[in-house]
């Protein structure tokens, strides 16, 4: 009998989850450069061009970390919903629904002071996507139904009513066929700090403080911890376990929705099937590689909005963009393998 | 009984420390109903769970018609002909009836399948079509296809654990018929293993004694031994050591009127006109077998479950109708005989689970002070000296003992009016029970009401100043624990009136 078990560690190293995320981040640099070298490109040289153009200079610092806040509040919401042990796969829907939002109240209402228009904006996009994940959240509650598999589709039924709204109602006569609606006026643009760097970084910051502090610090957070763990121990303990799981849903999808209004009032401008690159997606990966940490999730959510855009410019040299997606995904891959063996060993089954 | 079929001789199995079964020689003849009786953590289950190939023993071996057998695995069980029917059914819930009787490949009756399972039905007295979804049956039909599962796959043997727990009055008498059909007409060889006696007198011929995994009485002829034998057998010569008992006893704290409680699932009946008093000072033991009903009157007591008919008084006040926190509120504590999953949550970190009854005592607005939760763990570790050397490590990483400990220091700090604590030792090694028994009684001490639920007859004979039996929802017997005699309350406990 010289079968092996997996044991699970009685003390898990706190900081576990940083080591196994600069393991996966070099296992992941591993695979992109034996992926370079298959198309004999020098992998020293196109990393450090990624580095120099994504985060070497102020402008391409700001156009990287504007990339990653979306990336870092939809994350952020993914990390709430775990709080209760619930995973949100539709945080890229609920982008699309943030942004559908924004653009919604901007055409149906003026407010002549710029800067409440843009907080009834913004507004707008957190319920916008606190309202994509509605249906999900009440089928979880009531019925059981399994949230990841609603919030994944409510994915494609917001993205359809996207395409449905730039070639129908929304379309701008004025965008030459492009399916988009039309720009929302300059005066709703949020504006910069420095460099290219939009407000919305300030709203990322701030709102990782949120996240961090309802987590951890709050006394609902505590409730939703509970009611993770164990429904019974919350019922025992008189904590609504339903109820807290419905509030962190929508609360949860209300950032990704957030993400949405943030990206189209500093980046876009306008509504179009454009608006999210998959952001939705990548922030389940940042979410996961940090264990659901919020400044975990600002960390590496900064990092891989430098690598997107670090990936985008090395086309330049010839190489396909994708060498970042592959990073991103190699990084959790490995990221989540290390993390594995932190909290696992492998023991023999017949020593006691 | 010359007729020997299968015997073990010397079976020794340990789990860590615990020696589960002790050099047990075990005979089974055919065409019997054998009876295999023992309380909770007899080591029945294991030995069955060793002839069905679950586990191997650590020593001795197993002969099967005066063959050695090496029982290697339950596949290996079922070709020699040896089946068993657990307490958690093994159906596979969306398939018919035919599917799952015909499943094994070990199966028998493939090609005639519905004249056998006419007949069988017709000794089951069951009443349902061959291609009816199982997760359509009730209980009590649900069993009679895992039986019938047994004769498909030429089962000779067939091992039936607490058959009867799930069912009603009716459908037992209708099972011990179909069982002496089976070994009077097939010449099947049946083990029940129960804690009932009145079933044990009733079903078998046949009755094997397990006491702390040995073997303390085999073969004995069911018609010649006396429950009042069987229960001495069972229960062994308590070492009745109690504690003082004459602290002073003050005006009611918990005052239970009338509970009746039908499970709202399955429609069973599951307590009956349930009345008592506890008073400040004074622990009351609720003695009863798992499952007759204890878990269901503790959550209703506690304001778990809500349902019910009847009424709980907390101190004068009428709780009925409240939930979980305003009797947490009038000071209630609930020990919950689940530790890990209902008491504490597992996946949350061990901080996180010292503060489940409080924490919303000691909120200021909606923040949950860092400083304060941490004090908090400190003083309970302090007080009730538990080994938890790492506040943020998941909870399921203390030892039992120390789980109990924190879960018991947090229901209990703050001297609670009512104490309900259920089942509170079970599990735990020799020096941890001695620590739990000694924080009941200071809680009692400073003037609690302890409902002390347990099935363990010397942890409720050393604490308990009155005890009531429970048996199948209903409160049968109740003593003084000072002139009780513990072979009574055992009698009352496996369902037998004088």
């Amino acid at each position: 009998m010289n079968k092996y078990i997996l044991t699970k560690r009685q003390v898990v190293n706190e900081l576990s989850t940083f080591y196994s995320f600069l393991l996966g981040f070099l296992i992941a640099l591993m695979i992109g450069s034996i992926i370079l070298l298959i198309q004999d490109k020098n992998p020293f040289d196109t990393f450090s061009l990624m580095f120099k153009l994504s985060i070497g200079s102020v402008n391409s610092l700001s156009s990287s970390l504007n990339k990653a806040t979306p990336l870092i509040l939809a994350g952020l919401g993914i990390a709430i919903i775990n709080t209760v042990k619930l995973w949100n796969i539709g945080a890229e829907g609920q982008i699309f629904m943030g942004a559908i939002a924004v653009n919604l109240i901007y055409i149906n209402f003026q407010l002549t002071n710029s800067t409440s228009f843009i907080f009834v904006l913004l507004v707008s996009a957190f319920i916008g996507g606190a309202f994509c994940i509605l249906i999900p959240a009440i089928t979880k509650v009531l019925f059981g139904v399994n949230e990841i598999i609603t919030t994944l589709l409510t994915n494609y039924i917001v993205i359809g009513l996207t395409i449905y709204l730039v070639n129908g109602p929304w379309k701008d006569p004025g965008s030459l066929n492009f399916p988009a609606a039309a720009y929302v006026g300059k005066e709703v643009y949020l504006p910069t700090i420095f460099g290219k760097l939009s407000y919305g970084f300030l709203i990322c910051i701030l709102f990782t403080v949120f996240a961090h502090y309802l987590k951890n610090s709050s006394v609902f957070g505590y409730e939703m911890r509970i009611a993770g763990g164990s429904e019974m121990t919350a019922i025992y303990a008189g904590i609504n376990a339903k109820q807290k799981a419905f509030f962190a849903m929508l609360i949860g999808g209300g950032f990704a929705g957030l993400a949405g209004g943030v990206e189209l009032l500093s980046q876009t401008h306008r509504v179009s099937t454009g608006i999210s690159q998959g952001f939705g997606y990548t922030a389940i990966i940042v979410a996961a590689i940090t264990g659901m940490r919020p400044i975990g999730i600002f960390l590496v959510g900064s990092l891989f909005g430098a690598l997107s855009i670090g990936g985008s410019v090395i086309q330049t040299i010839g190489v396909s963009t994708y060498i970042a997606d592959i990073i991103q995904a190699s990084t959790l891959f490995g990221a989540l393998v290390i993390q594995f063996f932190f909290n696992y060993k492998l023991k023999r089954a017949d020593d006691g | 009984m010359n007729n020997k079929f299968l015997k073990t001789r010397n079976v020794t199995k340990t789990f860590g420390k615990l020696k589960a079964l002790d050099d047990v020689n075990f005979n089974l003849y055919q065409g019997k109903i054998h009876g295999l009786l023992g309380e909770n953590g007899a080591g029945k289950s294991s030995l069955m769970n060793i002839l069905s190939g679950i586990y191997q023993p650590d020593k001795g071996s197993i002969y099967l018609d005066g063959e050695k057998q090496k029982i290697l695995n339950p596949d290996f069980a079922s070709k020699l002909g040896i089946g068993m029917v657990h307490q958690e059914f093994r159906l596979i819930e969306s398939f018919s009836i035919k599917d799952n009787l015909t499943l094994s490949k070990s199966n028998i009756y493939k090609n005639d399948f519905l004249k056998s399972f006419k007949k069988y039905s017709e000794i089951f007295a069951l009443n349902v079509n061959e291609n009816e979804i199982i997760s359509n049956l009730s209980v009590g039909e649900k069993q009679k296809i895992e039986i019938m599962k047994l004769i498909f796959n030429d089962s000779r043997i067939m091992l039936l654990d607490e058959p009867t727990a799930v069912l009603t009055p009716q459908e037992t008498s209708q099972l011990k018929n179909s069982l002496v059909t089976l070994a009077q007409e097939d010449m099947k060889t049946i083990v029940l293993i129960t804690h009932k006696l009145k079933e044990i007198k009733e079903f078998t011929e046949i009755v094997s004694v397990l006491k702390n995994g040995k073997m303390v009485a085999k073969d004995l002829p069911t018609k010649d031994v006396t429950d009042n034998q069987l229960i001495e057998l069972m229960m062994g010569t308590v070492k009745t050591s109690t504690v003082n008992k004459d602290n002073e006893v003050g005006k009611i704290k918990l005052n239970v009127e009338n509970i009746n409680y039908t499970d709202s699932v399955n429609k069973i009946k599951k307590l009956e006109d349930i009345n008592f008093q506890i008073k400040a000072g004074e622990i009351l033991g609720l003695a009863g077998v798992s499952g007759n009903g204890q878990v269901e009157l503790a959550n209703i007591i506690s304001g778990i479950e809500r349902v019910y008919e009847g009424k709980i008084i907390i101190d004068n006040t009428d709780v009925s109708s409240k939930g979980v926190r305003s009797r947490k509120k009038l000071n209630l504590s609930y020990i919950p005989e689940n530790r890990l999953g209902v008491g504490l949550a597992p996946g949350v970190s061990v901080i996180d689970n010292s503060i489940v009854k409080d924490y919303f005592h000691t909120k200021l607005g909606p923040h949950l002070s860092r400083n304060k939760t941490s004090n908090y763990l400190e003083s309970l570790v302090k007080q009730f000296s538990i080994k938890a050397p790492n506040p943020k490590a998941e909870i399921s990483t203390l030892s039992g003992g120390n789980m109990q400990k924190l879960l018991m220091g947090r229901e209990l700090v703050g001297d609670p009016d009512v104490i309900i604590a259920s089942q509170p030792t079970r599990g735990l090694d020799v020096n941890a029970v001695d620590a739990i028994h000694n924080l009941l009684i200071d809680q009692r001490n400073k003037g609690s009401a302890i409902f002390l639920i347990s099935e363990d007859l010397d942890e409720l004979f050393k604490l308990s100043n009155r005890l009531l039996v429970i048996f199948e929802g209903k409160i049968v017997k109740s003593f003084n624990t000072v002139d009780a005699d513990i072979n009574d309350v055992g009698l009352a406990m496996a369902g037998v009136n004088e």
